[in-house]
């Protein structure tokens, strides 16, 4: 997972051709299915061994996918309930001094290694799913935090000035005003943070959470190529499905008129 | 005099971390329905003189009233509301339509939706754009000029009696800007309302404002008078700079054609025979006839040479009347169109094209004439109140 994802300058967002609008919608499904399907067929076509029968059965590869997207929505979740408020809080004036410490701080946090995060987590505390979202958490955190904040500071001073010269309180320039012109902004963040998350759940099979990690990882350990392989084609495809409708997401949610 | 609209009593602002305060000691009464322009160089505090009187900025030291009633410590979103506020960069919410942008303060208010929806639509009448077309448009649909004129609108929403305009016409184009000025005028000699207009533009100082205040540095008052006043007599030096150099020629700014006695050229009727005319032309001392079409309206300027011209028909010739103005327009927008004219006059038409006189060079002269008469008695007068007021006390 690259660093440079997380830059607001991803934010920016490409205006469509009117022709390319319906091209764009159908293009990354259509994409997703053929590797599905090439997947399914290259399977099928293969003599499986036993262990991997075992691994690549439907009702395996259900129960993984589900854990995997449970892990990433609890943390996702989590991550914008906490990193928001947050987020809102370092940007009001009175946060001024401290908030560019606390902004290193978790940036710090998450220079980290995921693996390291989460193999540092499982030292200290239990293996199981509780832990495995902590580490999601801590990962993810600071893209939807850092998206909060500079959304929040890049809203137009005049806007907010000329709301306050209205009469809007403190409280109604940040909900009527702030937070809805920061929203392209925090979503992208979010946008990130799925992504993030997708990719760092597979690493969650080590502390014993489950997820597609599981099958990779015994497609590694037993050195089964083909188990390997549809695990990490899944894992790709559920990342690639993610971004996808998040984007939809954000297109649905930009407030109109930006 | 009634009780000022607003009153500043000794107001200083001093930023934190700054040696010198950015408004220093500012006392100034702005009187119920007038326009009072703020002008000064750039820096010398108008924004922050304007920003502490909705107290956008909260001042240092000093009182401000409003009505009368000390507002120094009053719920500034309260005081807010009351008081329209047009800024520098509009600032329209660029996530809400037209409609749901002028209709904040009334919503604030607890206004009901047919109430608001009914203001809106008479507000966006009153600064010149169709409901229907925009009411429901984003601010990114609009031209630069469209949403200055929204954001007057939004100014004017709850029908406060006053309104601070920092510069509400600056960032666009001259022609534009004048069409707005004059829209505005026409608007507040309806509504007169209390307002505070700032700008950095001395010719828009004297075009808006009943009375004109130039600032210097800290927001210093350097003069504060009527416009006539202000160009026939600077306070200072300062002030004679900043007015610049043709105060005489700005004054021209101030008086509008509808009040000075018109020129007469003589006029004849696309109908009439040549002969006629050239008499009638020959009768005057000038040198060319105004034709007028049968309702009256000017068409052609018609010189001896053209009329001895027997072969074209009288539509034809001469030359067409392309400097015209209304009563409405200043003497300079005359002097501007009469030097464009090959004949040396502009002609002055009413509402609906007809004829109503002309404005040569012998007009103006006369009208500068009375322009600085009367502003020498008013200086004389306000001099004469001034040392009456000193012996009161
Ligand atoms: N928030 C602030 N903090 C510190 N200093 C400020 C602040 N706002 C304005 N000043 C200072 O106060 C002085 C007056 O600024 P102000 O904006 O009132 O000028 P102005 O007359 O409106 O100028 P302009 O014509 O350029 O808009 C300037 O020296 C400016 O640097
Ligand atoms: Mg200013």
């Amino acid at each position: 997972m690259s660093a440079d994802v997380q830059t607001p300058a991803a934010v920016a967002d490409q205006p469509v051709a009117p022709g390319q609008g319906l091209w764009r919608y159908l293009a990354m499904p259509c994409f997703v299915a053929v590797a599905l399907g090439a997947l399914y067929l290259y399977v099928s076509s293969q003599e499986l061994d036993r262990i991997e029968a075992v691994r690549l059965t439907p009702e395996f590869i259900a129960a993984s996918t589900v854990r995997h997207l449970y892990l990433v929505g609890v943390s996702t979740v989590l991550v914008i309930l906490i990193a928001v408020p947050l987020g809102i809080l370092l940007t009001r004036p009175f946060a001024r001094r401290v908030s560019p410490s606390i902004v290193a701080v978790t940036s710090t946090a998450q220079s980290v290694p995921s693996i390291g995060v989460v193999v540092l987590l499982a030292l200290f505390f239990n293996l199981g799913v509780r832990i495995a979202i902590v580490a999601l958490v801590v990962y993810a955190f600071v893209p939807v935090l850092r998206n909060t904040m500079v959304g929040l500071q890049q809203v137009d001073e005049s806007v907010m000035e000329a709301g306050r010269g209205m009469g809007l309180t403190k409280r109604g320039v940040l909900t009527q005003i702030e937070l809805p012109l920061s929203v392209p902004v925090m979503l992208a963040g979010v946008r990130t943070a799925l992504v993030i998350n997708v990719g760092t759940a597979a690493i969650a099979t080590l502390i014993n959470a489950g997820g597609l990690g599981d099958v990779i990882y015994t497609g590694l350990v037993q050195n089964r190529t083909i188990v390997t392989l549809t695990g990490a084609v899944l894992t790709g495809s559920l990342a690639l499905m993610v971004d996808y409708i998040a984007g939809i997401a954000e297109d649905v949610l930009r407030p109109k008129g930006l | 005099m009634t009780e000022a609209m607003i009153r500043l009593e000794q107001l200083t602002k001093r930023f934190p971390g700054q040696s010198e305060p950015a408004v220093e000691e500012l006392s100034m009464e702005i009187p119920e329905g007038e326009i009072v322009v703020l002008v000064g160089p750039s820096g010398c505090g108008k924004t922050t003189t304007m920003k502490l009187i909705n107290r956008i900025i909260e001042p240092s030291s000093g009182r401000i009233f409003l009505e009368g009633e000390d507002v120094t410590a009053a719920d500034p979103d309260q005081l807010r509301r009351r008081i329209g506020y047009v800024i520098q960069q509009i600032g329209l919410f660029p996530h809400r339509t037209i409609h749901d942008n002028i209709a904040t303060v009334p919503k604030l208010l607890g206004w009901s939706d047919d109430k608001i929806r009914a203001r809106v639509d008479e507000l966006l009448e009153t600064v010149g754009l169709d409901p229907s077309r925009y009411r429901d448009r984003y601010p990114k649909e609009l031209s630069g000029g469209q949403r200055q004129r929204v954001g007057v609108a939004r100014a004017l929403s709850a029908d406060p009696p006053v309104m601070l305009m920092d510069e509400p016409f600056g960032a666009i184009d001259p022609i534009t800007r004048d069409r707005l000025q004059n829209e505005f005028l026409r608007v507040q000699e309806d509504i007169r309302k209390t307002i505070v207009f700032v700008t950095h533009d001395i010719d828009e100082a004297i075009k808006m404002g009943d009375r004109i205040a130039i600032l210097g540095e800290r927001s210093v008052i350097a003069q504060y008078d009527r416009p006539e006043v202000i160009l026939s007599q600077p306070a200072d030096g300062f002030v004679e700079d900043f007015i610049g150099s043709g105060a005489s020629l700005k004054r021209l700014n101030l008086a509008r054609v509808r009040d000075y006695e018109l020129g007469d050229w003589p006029t004849g009727r696309v109908d009439e025979e040549r002969p006629t005319l050239l008499a009638k032309l020959r009768a005057s001392d000038k040198g060319a006839i105004l034709i007028l079409d049968a309702e009256g309206r000017p068409q052609r300027w018609l010189r001896p040479r053209d009329l001895q011209r027997p072969d074209a028909s009288l539509s034809d010739i001469g030359l067409v009347v392309e400097a015209k103005v209304e009563p409405q327009a200043t003497l300079a927008d005359a002097l501007n169109e009469l030097v464009r004219s090959r004949v040396g006059s502009a002609v002055v038409v009413d509402k609906s094209g007809v004829y109503a006189g002309t404005v040569d060079m012998d007009v103006i002269m006369t009208a500068a004439e009375a322009m600085r008469k009367a502003a020498r008695a008013d200086a004389r007068a306000s001099m004469d109140a001034e040392s009456s007021a000193g012996q009161v006390r």
